[in-house]
């Protein structure tokens, strides 16, 4: 199992944890298959992520840079290395604002070289 | 000789004192008797300020469904301590003038504070903070400090800059280094000037130390935090290369989790440009 963003979760997937509100209160139950409206009533409880059934982190995160240029993704985590030189790179809040970062950084420099071209 | 951020006011009466229109309105605003009208009687006699406001509150940064016309409208629909609120971000920016461009480029630090203003909004309405608009001044004010140093001080101020380049050093430690202070408490003192409220003082004080703010700290985490995702998604620029780093403390008592990352983010980049747009 792994913690997905609610950005990652699709209909289909399963929840492998009861999902609470910040109040500690069960909003859906461990074992429910996720559908499009369950996902929906997610976002509007300001719920950002989700214990899923047969994936891992790992994996979800080396899909999400799948489809990018590789020697691009590269350069830019590199120059992100340099500019995260003070942060907590142990850090979980680090390491993912890290790779969002460089994830977006990527996008950003493929949208403008394609309107380049 | 400068030994205390006090010295940098003195003398410097362009920014010692926030525009009278902005003082009014927050009066009226303060004052349980005085009505709407008051309120927009006295917007509405700077014209600037109107066009501006009206500017903001059409633009993404509140989507709402329909065009507000006019200042009563504004007023009723995003509220009297919002709207002020925002007429404060607004004089704020139109105060500063003459900054050396050798030691930083005004927009790009206007762009960074308005990257750390959205990301401050957006952060408080997952913690249900109330009147979500203050975080967007916070952003607007945090390193309005730098910008004092830049004027009163501008040789000492680039040899802070020198120093962090060559030693890879986060700016504001070699600020404290160069100078005995920081851009924060500089910042501290502007905002006891402007007779700004005390979580304002806490915030800019704080922002890179927030665990040590006394009476605001969730507040400071919050900017905090806010300038950590601008510096990392690159909005603008104050001077700093580097993103700070993230004091644990304030992240714990936050009490957010990671993921709300990925919906800031979102958020952010669906505000940002339309708010330069109409904030600069």
């Amino acid at each position: 199992m792994g913690k997905l963003n609610l950005d990652e979760i699709q209909p289909g997937m399963v929840l492998a944890a009861d999902v609470l509100d910040r109040n500690g209160r069960v909003l859906l139950k461990n074992g429910l298959e996720i559908s499009a409206t369950y996902l929906m009533i997610l976002k509007q409880w300001g719920i950002t992520d989700a214990d899923i059934q047969g994936l891992s982190r790992e994996e979800v995160n080396a899909k999400a840079v799948e489809s990018l240029d590789k020697e691009l993704l590269a350069k830019t985590e590199a120059e992100f290395q340099e500019v995260f030189l003070h942060a907590d790179r142990q850090h979980s809040f680090d390491q993912e604002l890290f790779r969002l970062s460089v994830i977006r950084a990527v996008h950003k420099k493929m949208g403008v070289s394609a309107r380049d071209n | 000789m400068i030994t205390s951020p006090n010295d940098l006011l003195k003398g410097y009466v362009e920014v010692s004192s926030l525009p009278a229109v902005f003082a009014r309105i927050n009066e009226a605003v303060n004052n349980p008797r005085s009505s709407m009208n008051d309120i927009e009687k006295i917007i509405s006699e700077d014209a600037g300020l109107t066009a501006r406001l009206l500017m903001v509150v059409n633009s993404a940064f509140f989507n709402f469904p329909q065009r507000v016309e006019s200042i009563p409208k504004a007023i009723s629909i995003v509220g009297t301590q919002q709207l002020r609120d925002l007429a404060l971000a607004i004089s704020v920016i139109r105060l500063f003038k003459g900054i050396p461009p050798d030691l930083v480029n005004i927009e790009q630090f206007w762009k960074h504070s308005i990257g750390v203003g959205i990301a401050a909004r957006t952060l408080a309405a997952f913690r249900r903070e109330t009147n979500v608009e203050r975080f967007f001044v916070a952003g607007i004010l945090h390193d309005t400090g730098r910008l004092v140093m830049y004027m009163k001080i501008p040789d000492l101020s680039r040899e802070a800059l020198l120093r962090s380049r060559k030693n890879n050093e986060l700016l504001y430690v070699a600020e404290a280094e160069q100078l005995g202070f920081d851009h924060a408490s500089v910042g501290r003192v502007l905002m006891q000037a402007w007779k700004l409220p005390f979580y304002q003082e806490e915030i800019v004080a704080f922002h890179h130390k927030p665990n040590l703010a006394t009476r605001f700290p969730v507040e400071a985490a919050i900017v905090h935090l806010a300038d950590i995702l601008a510096h990392s998604m690159g909005l603008g620029s104050s001077g700093e290369r580097y993103v700070p780093p993230l004091n644990q403390e304030a992240w714990e008592r936050l009490a957010l989790p990671v993921s709300v990352l990925v919906p800031t983010f979102e958020q952010i980049d669906r505000q940002f440009e339309d708010a330069v747009k109409t904030i600069l």
